[in-house]
């Protein structure tokens, strides 16, 4: 009979004899994060986006939920929130080791980069001091905040991917998941944009959204299938996934509504030419909610190797 | 130098003594543990009871040091790793970085007080001058550093002095607990370690722990029951009244 299967007649303390959820992240308070690492997410990939397709206004929104929507939730999680300074050079060098702290200081950067680059994009300043000295700084600040918000985005794939007790998250995938999925968000937002009045371009943005999201379609597929061989908790993970407790979300969030209802309608804009707006933004809503999906599964499937692996057959 | 603990799996006898002198020594709010005796307990004839005392490991590369933003969580020369209550944001990284999950946020729910509703006590005013345990930060096990440096201010050998030793090793009734220096070959820790096979947790994540365990059995069969030549009158009772309670329950199948 393996261990396994024994039955446990009385356990005082079962603290990482079995496999455990990380819960820290997730319950309780924890849904903070879970909430603010979707907004890095939409507000990081939101701004790249823009960059790329230069609008104006996706920059703005874009700064705006990094600024207004993702740090104030991540500040209003610590236990001591105004200590929150500490966390920048010059009162530690923490950035040398932690992804936390790099994390910190990439959206600080962000932050005034963005700004500078939003206040020289403006189009009355730039009618007011002329284009040409406008555009050198729009575009020197704009490589800046781009590069700023690549690590904005990407940060949070590198904390959880160098958590040695959580197999589900210890993998060199999970960064670019994070970066891909966050672009793939971008695109979605900046179709609102667009539908908003803005100065995106809705079909560009339709149909970069349409690739992103088949790229990240089989990211995620490739992701489960390696977790599922790295160890015996990475596969409980997984399980847990597909057909546990966080199936619902897996299913129902990040696979119904974040890719199959936003896929449908981009076929109906391939075959049709031209998509209804109610369909854009179903599409968009649907995307988004998909994005809210995806780092609720990361975070709660985050289990934790027991403490003896002979013990427990782990 | 290198502060280090052996614990003989074979002599504890789950009596959480080392977790009451810890709660005792430290003023330990309510919902607070730095030690931690995990049980697991099975109805297979010969793995009855496996019993694992578990506390920081004080790892050489510790994950906790690493991720802290704000450089709360310290090593200290002789390898002790600590947090300083007074710099911690309480982020939690470090909770979700340990994979040995050793760390506790101190909440305001896990500080109720002694006597939840009323008003602090004198006795735990008093502790908490000694030990302000901060909410809103994490806290662990910090091989009761303060004994160690007072102690050797007076010159006394931690592991051998009791005023210079950790409260938990102290009060080990069945001598399981063993503390010394790790980088001293000529120490009790040492000797054991290598005597007896001592061995870490999880040493594949590379954080080189330095807590170890001795378990005779640890292998196949993980039992810390003890051979009966080796048992102590206080292991014979404790075990004699887990048999009782087994034959309990299993009578009733």
């Amino acid at each position: 009979m393996s261990q396994m299967a024994t039955r446990q007649w009385m356990t005082t303390h079962e603290w990482m004899v079995k496999p455990m959820h990380q819960r820290e992240w997730i319950e309780r308070r924890g849904i903070m994060i879970w909430i603010a690492e979707t907004f890095t997410s939409l507000g990081a990939g939101l701004y790249l986006v823009s960059l790329f397709i230069n609008s104006w206004w996706g920059l703005l929104v874009g700064w705006l939920i990094i600024m207004f929507l993702k740090l104030p939730l991540h500040i209003a999680y610590f236990g001591k929130p105004l200590r929150f300074y500490r966390t920048l050079p010059p009162f530690s060098n923490a950035w040398k080791t932690s992804w936390f702290a790099r994390g910190i200081l990439f959206s600080v950067f962000f932050g005034t980069f963005g700004f500078v680059q939003l206040v020289f994009g403006q189009p009355d300043l730039v009618n007011l001091i002329g284009s040409s000295v406008a555009n050198p700084i729009y575009y020197t600040f704009g490589v800046l905040a781009g590069l700023s918000a690549v690590g904005v985005g990407i940060y949070g794939g590198f904390i959880m991917n160098y958590v040695k007790g959580i197999p589900f998250w210890n993998q060199g995938l999970l960064p670019v998941v994070f970066i891909l999925a966050g672009v793939a968000d971008g695109f979605g937002l900046a179709m609102a944009v667009g539908l908003a009045g803005g100065d995106a371009s809705v079909s560009w943005a339709e149909t970069g959204s349409s690739y992103l999201l088949i790229i990240n379609v089989l990211l995620i597929i490739v992701y489960l299938i390696s977790a599922r061989y790295t160890s015996e908790v990475a596969k409980i993970s997984v399980k847990e996934l597909l057909t546990g407790p966080s199936a619902f979300m897996f299913w129902g969030g990040l696979v119904t509504l974040g890719m199959v209802i936003p896929a449908a309608i981009s076929v109906v804009s391939l075959f049709s030419g031209e998509v209804p707006i109610v369909l854009l933004i179903i599409a968009i809503v649907t995307h988004t909610l998909g994005a809210f999906a995806l780092k609720y599964c990361l975070l709660k499937e985050g289990i934790y190797r027991p403490l003896l692996p002979r013990v427990a057959a782990y | 130098m290198r502060w280090g603990m052996v614990i003989n799996l074979k002599k504890c006898t789950r009596c959480h003594a080392c977790i009451a002198a810890c709660r005792i020594e430290h003023f330990l709010p309510m919902g607070m543990n730095w030690p931690r005796l995990i049980a697991w307990e099975t109805d297979v004839p010969g793995e009855e009871l496996t019993t694992i005392p578990v506390r920081c490991n004080q790892c050489k590369d510790a994950p906790c040091v690493e991720v802290c933003p704000a450089e709360a969580t310290k090593k200290r020369e002789d390898g002790i790793v600590y947090v300083d209550n007074n710099l911690c944001v309480g982020c939690r990284y470090c909770i979700i970085a340990c994979p040995y999950q050793n760390r506790t946020f101190l909440s305001r729910d896990k500080d109720p007080g002694y006597f939840p509703g009323y008003e602090r006590t004198r006795f735990e005013k008093a502790g908490r001058k000694i030990y302000p345990h901060v909410v809103g930060t994490t806290e662990k096990c910090d091989f009761c550093m303060e004994r160690i440096d007072a102690g050797l201010a007076k010159g006394l050998v931690p592991g051998k002095d009791r005023e210079a030793t950790p409260a938990c090793v102290n009060t080990c009734q069945a001598r399981a607990l063993i503390f010394g220096d790790l980088d001293d070959p000529e120490s009790e820790v040492s000797k054991l370690i290598k005597e007896q096979n001592a061995f870490q947790l999880h040493p594949e994540y590379g954080t080189d722990p330095a807590v170890y365990y001795i378990d005779g059995k640890i292998g196949n069969a993980p039992s810390n029951i003890a051979p009966r030549e080796e048992q102590t009158a206080s292991h014979l009772q404790h075990l004699s009244t887990m048999e009782e309670r087994a034959k309990q329950i299993f009578g009733k199948k």
